[in-house]
């Protein structure tokens, strides 16, 4: 019932990424013929999706100050539907004007471009516009809609990818943007796509039982982009703010992508003074089930971040009282 | 329209001109015109030239693209938005209308089409951005 990537086997993609790869000088002043080029030497809809999407995510850069402006635009007008339009219709303009001749955009540009391409190439895809949470975010009050996706219809069964966060992440330090490919992203695992990712259409979830309410969301655990890489499921803590006592002992629970080592599991733990690395107190593995538990011996407000194979995955806070 | 009364009113008239004799041509004609009204099948296997002009709301669009389904072959809107399309087309065929920021359009070749007027539309979208990152979520502490 999942719609998620293991319906398609890997090897099966390599060709489709060689044809994305192979075409990295095309430009997007003519996007049927670029549709045309990424897709007629493939024969199923995935890999055509798939040289699509690989494309878009290698050749498009995203933009920290188109995002920061917007951002700040839309803050402002939010309570002015009038002026939200004129700004949304102007900036769009520009938009979609230096996408064509920079190569450069925004989330929606990403979703618009994947969308596009598809069509022209007679794929059924959808934008879907929603909330993104992410440890940069204002994670306790997300107002207005921040993000934009993909929802592709494959062999008759609708899937999620994500191009914006698949094509890279901006340097921390000098916020320019990095291609760094997360193949996580594409036809992820709808369950962990809703971690992070809130459509404001309910048929995005592409799941029907336990869908999370927007509280549930905004008190997620933070998960970051090596999680899709790494995790099939967080199953628990479905909460990132929890208190327990000293002692107390606290539970993880995951379904992980490849059976791990326990050695590969680390945490690290911030008191707001120091950070240290450590190894939980008890790590399970047995298959894709990944069971960790831990007890904290001192007093204190801890940030906990979960490392695997040192790829930071996700945070959740504790509050430790006697 | 116009290409169907014109050859009717020629025909009254040659009808005026000429004598008996004449009729059987006249009835010839006639029949034709019959054939005619069922162009379907004639012209189906008639290629043409595709002519047309794009624009938006407020203006004619240049640089449009412009391209035969499934194929590569295809032509670009001038600065006046005009394009005639390079290759000759007949009814059925799907022709593409692209231009980055608004929606796509496909537009089929029918019986009559031999220019084409196409409004695109801007996509409708509302454009945000979330950026992803890699930064490590840090707690606000008061103390």
């Amino acid at each position: 019932m999942h719609a998620q990537i293991s319906d398609f086997t890997h090897a099966n993609f390599k060709k489709a990424d060689s044809i994305a790869l192979a075409n990295s000088d095309e430009d997007l002043y003519n996007l049927p013929l670029l549709a045309h080029k990424l897709t007629s030497n493939l024969d199923t809809e995935a890999e055509q999706f798939r040289a699509i999407y690989f494309w878009v995510c290698h050749n498009i850069s995203n933009n920290y100050n188109l995002y920061l402006r917007n951002s700040y635009k839309r803050n402002r007008f939010k309570n002015d539907s009038i002026k939200l339009k004129i700004w949304n219709n102007d900036f769009k303009k520009k938009l979609f004007k230096k996408l064509l001749k920079n190569q450069t955009t925004i989330c929606t540009g990403y979703a618009y471009l994947v969308k596009e391409l598809a069509s022209l190439a007679n794929l059924e895809c959808e934008i879907v516009q929603g909330y993104g949470r992410v440890s940069t975010t204002d994670i306790e009050k997300l107002d207005l809609p921040n993000h934009s996706w993909n929802a592709i219809k494959l062999n008759g069964k609708w899937y999620l990818c994500d191009p914006t966060w698949a094509s890279g992440i901006p340097n921390p330090k000098t916020n320019n943007f990095k291609f760094q490919y997360n193949d996580g992203f594409f036809l992820a695992e709808p369950k962990l796509f809703a971690i992070n990712h809130y459509p404001i259409e309910k048929k995005w979830w592409l799941f029907e039982e336990n869908v999370p309410s927007f509280k549930d969301f905004l008190e997620a655990p933070i998960l970051y982009g090596k999680a899709y890489e790494n995790l099939k499921f967080h199953n628990f803590p479905k909460q990132m703010h929890k208190d327990t006592k000293l002692f107390e002992n606290i539970t993880f629970e995951f379904e992980t992508k490849e059976t791990l080592n326990k050695k590969d599991i680390t945490f690290l733990i911030d008191n707001g003074s120091d950070s240290k690395q450590i190894e939980p107190n008890s790590v399970t593995i047995e298959d894709y089930n990944l069971k960790i538990e831990h007890q904290f011996l001192k007093k204190g407000f801890y940030d906990v971040h979960l490392y695997i194979k040192n790829n930071l995955i996700s945070t959740y806070t504790y509050k430790v009282k006697n | 329209m116009k290409t169907q009364t014109l050859p009717q009113t020629q025909n009254l008239k040659t009808f005026s001109l000429i004598g008996l004799i004449l009729m059987t041509f006249f009835a010839f004609n006639l029949s034709y015109g019959q054939i005619a009204t069922t162009p379907t099948k004639k012209i189906t296997t008639n290629e043409r030239t595709i002519k047309g002009v794009v624009s938006d709301e407020t203006e004619t669009l240049l640089g449009v693209n412009i391209v035969l389904e499934g194929t590569t072959t295809g032509t670009t809107t001038n600065e006046k938005g005009e394009f005639t399309f390079p290759k000759k087309l007949k009814t059925g065929d799907i022709l593409l209308f692209s231009y980055l920021g608004y929606e796509t359009q496909k537009v089929e070749i029918k019986d009559d089409t031999t220019f084409i007027n196409l409004k695109l539309t801007i996509d409708s979208v509302t454009m945000i951005g979330a950026l992803d990152s890699g930064k490590p979520y840090k707690s606000k502490r008061k103390d």
